[in-house]
């Protein structure tokens, strides 16, 4: 799962020919944390439908603030440039599966 | 299906784990949590010296799913020397050289027809439905079938979809979500930690239940108790005594019932120890795939 930047956010998120979802996290947070394992299994699972990404707050506080993150988790899927959903908070692999296939789809 | 052979069939493997967390339990650095600090290890850490379940996987050859959930089964157990028991009895009771590849899915049939979650999910067909298809999925995989993407995709949708039209049964919701859990295969290393998960969280609902104890009631001590920060009463107590003070002050039919919250607190964890026991008979069921050498 790749880290992004705010410099390399636009090239990799936004002009991103597939659906990308998108992890704002932070060290400190437990949460996200736990989230972690299974968001890595859903991006190999969804390999080919969507690329998944991580992105530190503390490390990249402009690209928080510009997509308003009050809390973390918060999962954010970006289809064509544009932000199509978010979930904010702990949610269970199959919520977050589900998640993905409504915003996105499969096979 | 990714072989899982326990020890990679060697006696020397299974010694040197066990000696590594005897050493720590007999320095009294075995700990619930975090995996690995200055200060001591869990049951994972004390052998791989890391947070890393995935390393616990590969060096000793238990499945990755299985050594994922081994923290948050040792956690059910307390107090600590519980704990310590049950780790010692996880790496000494699991033969060398035994096939574990089954076993993940053995354990989520068990969880899934366990007669408290079946008591539950037929009162709502569509979830019981759900409940069967995942269960009829895992049975596939003990008998050596392997269910393609498609399938689990579908159930897994299906038992979504159901735990969605629940509204108003909280003990049927927390059942839904433990059968959703259950809806992928036994490769997805979390599969088992988040149904044990949603187990326990049954299990918390059931133990307040039984009191009538609600999530209503705990947000209004919750409330109580973030009150009292900012007027200051009682602010020469700390923690519970301080929950129990104000309780007692100006709500005492609160208090008793928190006082019965607090007893049902420590009967917490049965569940996930019933499973915890299981699967080390499980361990000692499984095929020995390779001589102990």
């Amino acid at each position: 799962m790749r880290n992004v930047t705010e410099q390399d956010f636009d090239e990799v998120v936004l002009n991103n020919a597939k659906p990308v979802l998108v992890d704002f996290w932070a060290p400190w947070c437990a949460p996200c944390k736990a989230l972690a394992p299974t968001l890595d299994e859903l991006a190999n699972e969804y390999a080919e439908e969507i690329e998944v990404v991580k992105i530190d707050i503390d490390e990249n506080p402009a690209l928080a603030g510009r997509f308003g993150v009050r809390g973390i988790p918060l999962l954010m899927i970006v289809k064509d440039g544009t932000e199509c959903a978010r979930t904010v908070g702990t949610i269970s692999r199959s919520r977050l599966d589900a998640f993905i296939e409504s915003n996105v789809g499969g096979e | 299906m990714m072989e899982s052979i326990t020890f990679h069939g060697d006696f020397s493997v299974k010694q040197e784990a066990l000696t590594k967390l005897r050493s720590h339990i007999a320095a009294g650095t075995f700990r619930y949590s975090p995996a690995w600090s200055e200060e001591g290890a869990d049951a994972i850490g004390c052998i791989v010296e890391a947070d890393d379940a995935q390393r616990y996987s590969e060096m000793l050859g238990y499945p990755l799913a299985l050594a994922t959930a081994l923290s948050s089964i040792v956690n059910a157990f307390r107090p600590l020397e519980k704990a310590t028991q049950y780790a010692e009895a996880w790496l000494e009771q699991t033969p060398i050289g035994a096939d574990l590849s089954k076993v993940v899915s053995q354990v989520l049939v068990e969880v899934l027809d366990e007669p408290s979650v079946v008591a539950l999910t037929v009162q709502q067909p569509d979830v019981e439905h759900s409940r069967r298809s995942v269960m009829a999925l895992h049975r596939r995989v003990v008998d050596g079938d392997a269910p393609d993407r498609a399938e689990w995709k579908a159930i897994r949708r299906a038992a979504v979809a159901a735990s969605d039209m629940v509204m108003d049964k909280n003990l049927l919701r927390s059942a839904g979500a433990i059968v959703e859990a259950a809806a992928w295969p036994a490769s997805m290393r979390t599969v088992l930690h988040d149904v044990l998960g949603a187990r326990g969280g049954l299990e918390v609902k059931q133990l307040f239940d039984e009191i009538g104890w609600t999530d209503e009631k705990e947000s209004q001590v919750y409330r109580i108790r973030e009150v009292a920060e900012t007027t200051g009463q009682f602010d020469g107590l700390n923690g519970l005594d301080r929950v129990l003070a104000l309780l007692d002050a100006d709500h005492p039919e609160l208090a008793k019932g928190f006082r019965q919250r607090l007893e049902q607190f420590e009967k917490l964890g049965e569940a996930i120890r019933v499973v915890g026991f299981r699967i080390i008979e499980l361990f000692k069921q499984a095929p020995v795939a390779a001589e102990a050498r």
